[in-house]
């Protein structure tokens, strides 16, 4: 190896000269508490969505497999959701990856990591309702959320098909009186052979119906399951 | 004024750094403190010739001086160092399509045929030539993890500061590189 330069001498001069000062530290704060906060985000949303989908899960109608078939429970998957949480893992991923030591750990158990706290944190939610009011509020407010999520509550307002929903305004002996989304008011009759399940009676709650309506005579539907829905 | 020497000798990296900070003379204690392990390791990794590397080891200086305040106590100042030169390396071998080939080094050679005993159970009076050959045929993951290893002695979650690489992936490309440099040393060997 040849002789060597004073290549520190050369290039603290340099650095003299060029009057070369580091770059502040707060910069570099800002980076670290940037990618945190990235990867924290990235955990929040990827906790909601796994709520989301957790609560379209758990309250889906998959009683209804028998009357509409597979195609049917096949749209009803929380896909979109599904699909968030996919996004969500690989975005906290990256950012993790970013922070200071992140490198240090393999995708796999960074990706366990990331998983395990969404499943919790999304349980967690979805059992103090936060899954389904998000859920219920979009569907109110953003029209757009129709197109990407398929509404299952839209499903109940087709009496020609069997399928009926409405809140119980009077509970007779054979006969619920209940009143749609309409405003119509409905006599259903509920047979002997009827299942209600846990299903129990008050004004007040909204039902879902599986049955058939009357052909000859207007507002009749004859029940042959009822759900609460919850 | 320039800090002199014996300022410098007792202290750690990280008190330099944060002298360095308040008064820049305290850089270039720090910096002659790893000139010729950096350069070598240049060399080494590049195959560059000598001026070149002071070229990129000058960079390497004035990058670290000027992203001192983002090195962090979690990590070891020489890592962190090693990672720059690092970077700027590859960086430059990437900008350039041809270069002169330099050998390794007798004393690296020396090193890499301790760590193997391989050339030991072939031929003991193994051949410097044959080692470099094989070392510098090695795909660079590979390369650079062996020299990082071997020749600068670094344990596996410095080299994974250094490269940025999760630990574990260290240690199996550097499980992996054994292998690969061992037949590729007895290959060359046989045709010779």
């Amino acid at each position: 190896m040849e002789e060597n330069k004073d290549i520190s001498q050369i290039a603290f001069q340099k650095i003299k000269e060029s009057g070369i000062k580091p770059i502040s530290k707060n910069i570099f704060n800002l980076k670290k508490v940037l990618f945190w906060s990235l990867f924290s985000i990235s955990i929040i949303v990827g906790a909601l969505s796994f709520s989301m989908a957790l609560s379209i899960l758990l309250n889906n109608d998959w009683y209804l497999y028998n009357k509409l078939g597979f195609g049917f429970i096949f749209k009803t998957l929380p896909f979109f959701w599904v699909g968030c949480l996919l996004i969500f893992t690989l975005f906290g991923e990256f950012y993790y990856r970013k922070t200071l030591l992140g490198y240090r750990h393999r995708i796999i158990t960074v990706v366990g990591l990331y998983v395990t706290i969404t499943v919790i944190s999304g349980s967690v939610l979805n059992i103090i309702g936060v899954g389904k009011t998000i859920e219920q509020s979009l569907f109110d407010n953003l029209p757009v959320y129709h197109l990407v999520v398929f509404d299952r509550g839209e499903i109940w307002t087709h009496p020609e098909r069997g399928l009926l929903s409405g809140k119980i305004i009077n509970i007779g002996d054979k006969v619920i009186e209940v009143i749609d989304s309409n405003g119509v008011v409905w006599n259903i009759n509920i047979g002997n052979n009827i299942l209600l399940g846990k299903v129990k009676f008050k004004v007040g709650n909204t039902i879902k119906i599986v049955g058939d309506k009357d052909n000859d005579i207007d507002n009749i539907f004859n029940a042959e399951e009822i759900h609460i829905l919850k | 004024m320039i800090t002199n020497h014996e300022d410098c000798i007792n202290k750690t990296d990280n008190e330099l750094v944060r002298l360095s900070l308040d008064n820049p003379d305290h850089f270039l204690c720090l910096s002659k403190r790893y000139e010729s392990k950096l350069l070598h390791y240049i060399m080494r990794i590049s195959k560059f010739r000598q001026e070149d590397a002071e070229d990129i080891l000058q960079d390497v200086f004035i990058k670290t001086y000027y992203n001192l305040n983002e090195f962090d106590d979690e990590l070891k100042f020489s890592s962190w160092i090693y990672r720059i030169a690092h970077n700027q390396t590859v960086s430059e071998i990437r900008k350039k399509v041809s270069r002169p080939s330099i050998p390794l080094e007798k004393e690296d050679i020396d090193r890499f045929e301790d760590a193997f005993d391989i050339t030991k159970e072939i031929d003991n009076s193994f051949d410097r030539e044959i080692i470099d050959k094989a070392i510098s045929q090695l795909d660079e993951k590979y390369r650079e993890v062996l020299i990082l290893r071997y020749l600068d002695e670094k344990d596996y979650v410095e080299i994974s500061d250094i490269l940025k690489k999760p630990v574990s992936t260290v240690g199996n490309l550097i499980a992996r590189g054994k292998i690969l440099f061992e037949k590729e040393y007895k290959k060359l060997l046989i045709n010779k």
